[in-house]
């Protein structure tokens, strides 16, 4: 099953000359071309999609160009308010700049990589492999065969270099397509210092992705249903009830939506902001999507499956820049601290339904009948959603107890079997 | 392997829904079969499935609309144990894969038979399917009587079969089917009897090992 003999057809219709290389630019950062005489990445080409650009979006690239014209002396909050602001760095020719400095790489951070040979011992190489082999949607359209293998094999020495720096840092099925995006637009040198800052540290964004289990991944991801139901309880009603957890968001989070969305020029403009925002930003534009995809989720019928299915799948039309603006919106007003004990009762809630569940599978192997919900998470049904997720089993078994109470105290006359007969 | 109660296949009378979890390792084409199967063609350009995507195809069996949900896992161990653990709850019917032409694929199916086993599916219907048999030489393939010796082991039936080649899209079809029909009748299976039953649609399995012995790890 080799998908690359397609490739050679494309070579001729490709076109390398295509986007304006500002000469002034090629400071320091830019790397010279590497033995195999590639195309610096930035000259790759993605399609432009707007003819027309808006005069904001002009003056905004003068600015950044003045900027560029003297790194040195500019601030980092004056790279981060680029990155933040409407179409982000505009062009892949300011992000090669901008990035690296957008999470502090100094210039002797940018050395020669090692060749691949050297690195094809280490045991997580053929998983690697696998995965950049299988990257090629992620390259532009019509690259020749040649530059883009060229490419994937940066692409793996990339990955191997920081897992090899960082031991302790397991590499998971979506780094790929970080390291690819930072590949595309940094080139060979500077992406390597740039993913070691995304992956190692305490604040690091994908630090919690490299960890031995994915348990602290579903942790944060967790943070977005209570995020959805602060701006709209009746959708996380609708979310959890269909019980289609958090799985439908995991590619996006994990890639930075690298690996989800069909448009180069949204995954960009994403990175832009990500590289600045703090690390659980993401889930909050997760939220930010479901959020705006709430008229389909409610016409879509409560099922795992269905629910799951009509998620996963990112329209090509989001509108990026209200989405992010919103996630910001919901940040600011949600901070990730205020969430913690309803993301704790979320995950006391799964914790109590997943040992139901191997109880019920324990039974179903000894051939017994499947047990029935406990008294108390049948009551809870009963009790008004926010009531149910702060009330802990005693609390739930109380209230209903005091509830009993009062109501036979005003209504005696249940507990009188025929009260007119002792007249 | 007694598995004749309703309660095995839970669902099946209200919804016709059948549930099919697909499992194997990293590349050995889950998602290329799954699109195949739904689809009709080959998925160009596959990338690595993070977490668990989702395919479903609705098929008629004796005149009745069953739909069947496929659950395209990721192969990477690390999404194992903690992620794809929820979407193992009311899965019917498993598929293992594994690539010909790379022998771990094959060796970690023990491992895999044991993920089974923790979700108590051991009498749920199973297959095992050896894919890209199209791919290498005759001589760097895995032997069909060696993988045959470990599907009788586990009484399943084995399939080989490739996801890339057109030709082969019956086969595939058949694989699936061959679940379907298991879920659908819960009797011992006569695979022959497929092709009278869907008409013009119809099954061949011309290619498939040991059409009249696999009868008897079909069947419970």
């Amino acid at each position: 099953m080799d998908p690359y003999n397609t490739d050679e057809d494309c070579v001729n219709k490709c076109n390398l000359n295509g986007s304006p290389v500002l000469d002034r630019m090629s400071n320091d950062l830019n790397h010279t071309k590497n033995i195999d005489d590639i195309a610096t990445p930035s000259e790759l080409n993605f399609d432009q999609e707007f003819d027309y650009e808006e005069p904001e979006i002009t003056e905004k690239k003068k600015e950044i160009e003045q900027c560029l014209k003297n790194p040195d002396i500019v601030n980092v909050d004056k790279w981060q308010s680029f990155a933040r602001s409407k179409a982000g760095l505009i062009s892949d020719e300011y992000r090669k700049v901008i990035w690296p400095l957008l999470v502090g790489v100094t210039l002797e951070e940018l050395t020669d990589p090692p060749s691949l040979d050297e690195l094809s011992t280490h045991p997580e190489y053929n998983q690697v492999v696998l995965d950049v082999n299988r990257s090629l949607k992620r390259f532009p359209p019509g690259i020749p065969y040649e530059q883009r293998v060229a490419l994937q094999d940066q692409l793996t020495v990339l990955i191997l270099r920081v897992i090899i720096k960082y031991p302790h840092l397991k590499y998971y099925q979506g780094y790929h397509d970080v390291a690819i995006t930072l590949l595309l637009v940094c080139g060979d040198r500077a992406s390597f210092p740039l993913l070691c800052r995304l992956s190692y540290g305490p604040t690091a964004p994908l630090a919690p992705f490299m960890q031995l289990t994915m348990q602290p991944t579903q942790h944060l991801l967790n943070y977005m249903l209570p995020v959805v139901r602060r701006a709209d309880d009746r959708l996380a009603e609708c979310l959890d009830k269909s019980g289609v957890g958090t799985m439908f968001a995991l590619p996006w989070y994990l890639t930075w939506f690298g690996h989800s969305l069909n448009r180069y020029s949204d995954v960009v403009r994403l990175y832009d902001y990500f590289l600045c925002a703090p690390p659980l930003f993401p889930v909050y534009v997760t939220a930010a999507i479901v959020l705006h995809r709430a008229p389909q989720v409610f016409s879509c019928d409560a099922d795992m499956a269905m629910m799951h299915c009509l998620l996963s799948r990112l329209p090509d039309d989001l509108p990026f820049e209200d989405i992010l603006v919103v996630a910001q919106k919901l940040y600011e007003e949600n901070d990730p601290t205020d969430l913690e004990p309803e993301v704790a009762a979320l995950e006391r809630r799964e914790e109590e339904q997943r040992k139901l569940e191997e109880e019920r599978m324990r039974r179903r192997r000894a051939g017994r009948v499947v047990p029935r919900a406990p008294l108390s998470s049948r009551l809870a049904r009963y009790l008004p959603a926010p009531l149910r997720r702060a009330a802990p089993r005693r609390t739930i078994l109380a209230i209903t107890a005091a509830l009993l109470a009062v109501y036979v105290y005003y209504r005696p006359d249940i507990f009188r079997m025929h009260p007119n007969e002792d007249k | 392997m007694s598995h004749s109660t309703s309660e095995s296949v839970p669902g099946l009378k209200q919804k016709k829904v059948f549930k099919i979890i697909v499992l194997g390792d990293s590349g050995v084409g889950k998602t290329c079969l799954t699109f195949r199967f739904c689809e009709g063609q080959f998925l160009d350009k596959s990338e690595a499935t993070i977490g668990v995507d989702f395919r479903e195809r609705t098929v008629k069996i004796r005149n009745e609309d069953i739909k069947l949900q496929l659950w395209d896992t990721a192969g990477q161990e690390r999404f194992r144990k903690s992620m794809v653990q929820h979407y193992y709850r009311n899965v019917h019917a498993v598929m293992i894969v594994y690539d010909v032409t790379k022998p771990e694929t094959f060796h970690s199916i023990a491992s895999w038979m044991q993920e089974i086993e923790s979700h108590g599916l051991m009498s749920a219907p199973r297959v095992l399917v050896g894919n890209k048999c199209d791919c290498g030489t005759p001589e760097s393939r895995l032997a069909t009587t060696y993988a045959q010796r470990l599907a009788d082991k586990y009484g399943m039936p084995l399939f080989e079969t490739s996801a890339l080649l057109d030709s082969e899209c019956d086969n595939v079809e058949s694989i699936f089917m061959t679940l379907a029909h298991k879920l659908y009748s819960k009797q011992p299976l006569r695979v022959i009897s497929i092709e009278g039953e869907l008409g013009p649609r119809c099954v061949t399995l011309t290619r498939q090992k040991r059409p009249a012995r696999n009868d008897t790890c079909l069947c419970s």
